[in-house]
């Protein structure tokens, strides 16, 4: 018995050893980012490279203050507004659209469903072009409602997918309880369902808000004025501009990631369930 | 009034729910649509962009781009990219979900932690890569000038087949984490008992993955599959970074090509051209997508 136990505690000290060099081997890139944007210019260009900072310099990350076209921290801004506005307009829509798809019979029904997993899978290519169009006449071209809007054009149809699961497994006793508490159907939705929604809720903020932090299209396009642009923009141009100065530029992608891994650390759980149940179930 | 009143009553109130989300993807996404696909027939350009009256150009743009060279070489790219890349990231994805269901202490934290690269936007992807791929500072070239395999440095993104392989080779890294949940996910629905039950039959590891395994996830193989084609056929951010098309046009995907046509060239038709007829390979697949799931969902 002992002998069995030893080995499979053996076993269990083998294959995490093994998970943590796969995961090491996965995220050398990461790695080499970050190492590389506190290194100083001369090291990076070093032969043979040194895995390891040899002098920690953040120098990278302090010039970006001050320089007034490319100031990282204004495009940080700029993505932060326009990825929250997206996905608060996202939610203000899909919540109670799915809502009133699950829950109600009404003609079209299907027909609104298949039409939101279709835009699911539209190419953006497809969009830009009369979208450029359409916000140039609507005298909104280089403002940051065009990328607002176009980025909630991506968080709507997953939303309402997400959220037409949770309201359709709620029981319908549950809804004739709250008519007989006194709520009528609007409010039944605010103060009965909407609650027992809100970790689908979470979820459809947190994927909204990562479109619209991942987007380069939409807010490289519809935007001109380098000073409005969104972080990811901001690199590209960036690239254009200073193509080899990678001290910069490896600081630049380090602070675009710094919301994405945060929001990973903190909503793992709910980034997994959306990833499967949006995917899977479709 | 009255009659109004009467409509919402009983189950239509729904379309009150619903109204507001569907006028606005009807005006930003089913109004470009429509728009992107008389756009293609007509001959857009700067100079009448801004006019009420654009000339018609019937099938013009779409035997002008039959003739384009650059937009075969596209069409050729995005299949060849889509089909690498769905390949190398589901073995790997595959194998990364099969390892991971095995019972260890550090299984759960590890395999959530994967997720990253598939979550990082992929503008920050692909000027990672570009570093890690660069003929002079690239750690890939000098480690393997530092195992001696070659002498001089490789030009990877400045090379049509070595640039096409590198873009490759940075979305198969994005999309390993998305095959792997999703697999891993799969795997789980697996009842252990029917696992059990084939071992103590005396069945070996490897014919139990092959008649319980494998039949057992084939819909979620499927799923991912045909996501995956999806997702992968519409990439964008990723090869506009990376190369943004070159070295000389030969490693646009369409959809890039598209955009160049759009908003480098100015010749706004042939790009609405173009991603028309990305869009209508994707709606094919899509639909082929949502048989599937219907067909499944009606089984059980």
């Amino acid at each position: 018995m002992s002998v069995r136990k030893d080995s499979g505690r053996r076993n269990n000290v083998a294959l995490s050893c093994l998970s943590i060099i796969l995961f090491a081997i996965i995220m050398f890139p990461l790695y080499w980012m970050i190492v590389t944007s506190l290194k100083r210019e001369i090291e990076i260009f070093q032969v043979p490279p040194t895995l390891f900072p040899r002098v920690f310099n953040f120098d990278s990350y302090f010039a970006q203050l001050k320089q007034g076209d490319f100031n990282m921290f204004q495009s940080f801004k700029n993505s932060l507004v326009i990825s929250a506005a997206a996905m608060l307009i996202s939610l203000v829509l899909a919540i109670p659209a799915s809502y009133g798809i699950a829950r109600f019979q009404f003609k079209g029904k299907k027909l609104f469903i298949l039409s939101f997993l279709v835009t699911q899978m539209l190419p953006v290519s497809v969009l830009l072009t009369p979208m450029f169009i359409l916000f140039k006449n609507a005298h909104i071209y280089n403002t940051q409602l065009s990328p607002i809007l176009a980025d909630a054009t991506i968080g709507i149809p997953f939303s309402v997918l997400i959220l037409i699961s949770y309201f359709a497994s709620m029981p319908k006793e549950l809804e004739d309880a709250s008519r007989i508490d006194g709520c009528n159907r609007f409010t039944a939705f605010l103060l009965v369902f909407l609650p027992i929604a809100s970790p689908g809720v979470i979820v459809c903020a947190v994927f909204s808000f990562l479109y619209g932090w991942g987007d380069l299209a939409y807010g490289m396009t519809f935007l001109l004025d380098q000073k409005l642009r969104p972080i990811t923009a901001g690199i590209f141009n960036f690239m254009g501009q200073y193509g080899t100065k990678w001290s910069y530029l490896t600081a630049f992608a380090f602070v675009t990631i710094i919301p994405v891994v945060l929001i990973f650390v903190f909503m793992q759980k709910y980034i997994i369930s959306g990833l499967t149940s949006g995917a899977v179930k479709g | 009034m009255n009659y109004i009143r009467r409509f919402f009553i009983s189950g239509n109130i729904g379309y009150l729910f619903a109204l507001p989300a569907i006028v606005y993807m009807v005006a930003l996404v089913g109004y470009p649509i429509v728009s992107n696909f008389i756009l293609s027939f007509q001959d857009v350009t700067v100079t009448t962009l801004n006019k009420a009256s654009k000339p018609f150009a019937g099938l013009g743009n779409y035997s002008t781009l039959l003739g384009d060279g650059v937009l075969r070489t596209s069409l050729v790219n995005t299949f060849v990219f889509t089909l690498s890349c769905l390949a190398f990231q589901f073995v790997i994805g595959f194998a990364l979900a099969l390892f991971f269901t095995q019972k260890f202490s550090t299984a759960k934290v590890v395999r959530g932690l994967m997720m990253i690269p598939w979550m990082i936007p992929m503008t920050v992807t692909a000027l990672m890569f570009k570093f890690i791929f660069s003929s002079n500072v690239g750690i890939l070239n000098q480690a393997l000038q530092a195992c001696g395999l070659i002498t001089q440095p490789i030009e990877w993104l400045l090379q049509p087949r070595l640039a096409m392989l590198s873009i490759i080779v940075t979305n198969i890294w994005i999309g390993i984490p998305f095959n792997m949940i999703l697999l891993s996910t799969g795997l789980t629905t697996i009842p252990q008992e029917m696992l059990e039950a084939a071992s103590i039959d005396g069945a070996n590891k490897r014919q139990t993955f092959l008649k319980i395994t494998m039949p057992m996830l084939k819909p979620v193989i499927a799923s991912v599959l045909i996501l995956g084609f999806i997702y992968t056929f519409k990439v964008f951010d990723l090869v506009f970074v990376m190369t943004n098309g070159g070295p000389v046009n030969s490693t646009h995907l369409l959809s890039t090509y598209s955009y160049k046509l759009s908003f480098s060239l100015f010749k706004y038709s042939q790009g609405a051209a173009t991603a028309n007829i990305l869009f209508v390979i994707l709606l094919i697949v899509s639909i082929l997508y949502l048989r599937f799931v219907y067909d499944d969902k009606e089984m059980s």
